[in-house]
């Protein structure tokens, strides 16, 4: 680890402002962020561990104490949350969206069914509440999109034949987390059933409500923020997601699902823009929330609860295999592709701490944070490698002696495709 | 040959087909406009034994290699005589002009003999468009005809 032990204490209280204290320690928190992703780069793994690992270390219990600046990290982790989900509703077109709950609902039953019950057992079974055990469902079912996509474009598997069955199911999680949130929101604030039962019905309207906007005036939304200027487009863009997620959090339907749903309107021109200026922004400020996440949490916490995050860490990872596995097999992906389907479900990341996050800051159980922490250092770093070297682990079938079976040719058509109309245009005269 | 068209959820779209000799060949249209020319395993038909990214640029160079159609070419750049044939995609501006009236009230056929062929709005592709349809800001309108017709029907549009 860095050992930038600097107790910022032991400077001359009188010499430094409060935004000098606040600047030096962002400065400081910064740096170690930088050093820490050339690190990450280096080892070929994500660096959404290392960023938690960085929080962890600092303040309470850590090496690093941070005090002035911790009031800005929150806000900027708060940012971070709201850019992180507003980028990931930019990834998908309504499109994306339909064709996604249309093609493989089955295979998406089972992904919620088979991971999220290993995590709600374990949150009961750890004598949380039943709220504070959804969360941690949540946590086991939803996997990193973000790590995934990287890893597939890093490790050329975009044009890979299984892809859109691994990205369909994606698109599906990432549709229920929306639906998700504000469920989850309304039963923190700690509502009676009936009271909660309304309001959940009301967040629901709300999203659906959206939903039908975002498919529907999409280009008026997009009109009215789009602007030739890269600076005006910014300050629109900024403005209107900060509105919207602020107005979200006000009726419970948490400020995260508002930026998602604000991202699934823009499309067009103002899509393109956005997804081009604003992932540099949402990095600092993402990586800002893991931080902070980290920061929240007293590692001496994380020794009682080292053991349950392993052993479920191992159960979701095998779940998710089977997942992926039983899924590209319906779509008539052949026994190693399955395998790499299988294996790339396992990385959990930035929504299992989103969801938790919301957690922690309701105060709804002191354990869930650090078994979160855990649990997502354990998974992220496995996953990635079990992405890596998917092709060289031999698949479960080979493991008894018997041959893998030979590739079948390949049908494309059990694939969600079409064939297109340029089939059999001719060359040019 | 069938071409096989799959959509890549937040990344673009997956083309796929079966060349004469045998081999997979796979092309990723990504959203950005890159794209991925990728081979597929014989051994493994789901994965890629290699592939190799493309800029748009790239992507035409190689088209042009291996004979395409040099038309789409010629429609990239905003006009381009064809013997005396004279194609010009114009953008409506936010004022003035034809902007919010109809193609009718341009009388574009009658004064200049050029012709409005297509209307691009958004993402919609809207052809032959009637005498009575609206031309709305940012829309892009494909004029065609001889050199001196399509300029003038242009400053007609653009007012």
């Amino acid at each position: 680890m860095l050992a930038i032990a600097l107790p910022l204490e032991v400077l001359p209280e009188p010499e430094t402002s409060h935004a000098g204290a606040v600047l030096i320690e962002l400065g400081i928190i910064l740096l170690v962020l930088a050093a820490l992703g050339r690190v990450a780069a280096r080892l070929g793994i994500p660096s959404i561990p290392l960023y938690l690992l960085a929080g962890l270390v600092m303040g309470d219990g850590g090496f690093i104490p941070v005090s002035a600046g911790e009031e800005f990290l929150e806000v900027g982790a708060e940012i971070g949350v709201v850019l992180l989900l507003l980028l990931l509703g930019l990834e998908y077109s309504p499109e994306d969206l339909r064709n996604g709950l249309k093609s493989n609902w089955a295979a998406g039953l089972l992904d919620g069914v088979a991971n999220a019950v290993p995590g709600f057992a374990v949150g009961l079974m750890l004598g949380w509440s039943p709220t504070a055990a959804l969360l941690l469902a949540g946590v086991t079912y939803i996997s990193s999109s973000g790590i995934i996509a990287r890893l597939l474009d890093d490790f050329d598997r975009v044009a890979n034949r299984e892809t859109p069955v691994l990205l369909s199911l994606l698109v599906m999680e990432d549709i229920v987390m929306a639906v998700f949130l504000p469920i989850v929101a309304v039963l923190l604030v700690g509502a009676s059933l009936v009271q909660g039962a309304i309001a959940a019905g009301v967040a629901l309207g709300i999203v659906a409500l959206a939903f039908v906007i975002s498919m529907r005036f999409s280009h008026h939304v997009s009109r009215l923020v789009h602007s030739r200027s890269r600076e005006l487009l910014l300050l629109g863009v900024l403005g209107l997601t900060f509105l919207v997620a602020g107005l979200a959090d006000a009726v419970q339907v948490s400020a995260a699902v508002g930026a998602f749903l604000l991202g699934l309107t823009l499309s067009g021109q103002v899509a393109d823009d956005v997804r081009t200026l604003l992932p540099p922004l949402r990095d600092v400020f993402g990586g800002l929330f893991f931080v902070f996440f980290g920061l929240m949490i007293d590692p001496r916490d994380l020794i009682p609860v080292l053991l349950p995050a392993l052993a479920l860490a191992l159960v979701t990872a095998v779940t998710k295999i089977y997942t992926g596995m039983w899924a590209a097999k319906r779509n008539g992906i052949g026994p190693k592709g399955q395998w790499r389907t299988g294996l790339s479900l396992v990385p959990r990341g930035e929504f299992s701490i989103v969801i938790a996050g919301l957690g922690v800051a309701a105060g709804a159980e002191s354990q869930l944070g650090p078994f979160t922490a855990a649990y997502v250092l354990i998974l992220a770093v496995t996953g990635s490698l079990l992405m890596r070297f998917a092709n060289k682990i031999p698949p479960p079938g080979t493991w008894w002696g018997a041959s893998t079976s030979p590739a079948r040719a390949p049908s494309p058509g059990a694939t969600p495709s079409r064939v297109t109309g340029r089939a059999q245009r001719d060359a040019s005269t | 040959m069938n071409i096989y068209e799959t959509p890549l959820p937040g990344i673009g779209v997956r083309y796929e087909f079966q060349a004469e000799g045998g081999d997979h060949v796979g092309v990723v249209v990504r959203r950005d406009g890159k794209r991925d020319i990728a081979l597929y395993d014989r051994e493994d038909p789901d994965s890629c034994k290699g592939t190799v990214e493309l800029s748009e640029g790239d992507a035409s160079k190689v088209a042009e290699l291996l004979g395409g159609t040099n038309i789409t070419a010629r429609l990239d750049t905003l006009s381009h005589m064809v013997e005396g044939l004279s194609i010009e995609w114009v953008t409506m501006p936010a004022v003035g002009g034809l902007t919010d009236k109809t193609i009718g009230d341009g009388r574009i056929r009658t004064e200049t003999s050029a012709s409005v062929v297509a209307v691009i709005r958004g993402d919609d592709g809207i052809p032959g468009p009637e005498p009575d349809f609206t031309l709305r800001a940012g829309d892009t309108v494909l004029v065609m005809g001889g050199a001196d017709a399509v300029r003038s029907a242009t400053s007609i549009l653009t007012g």
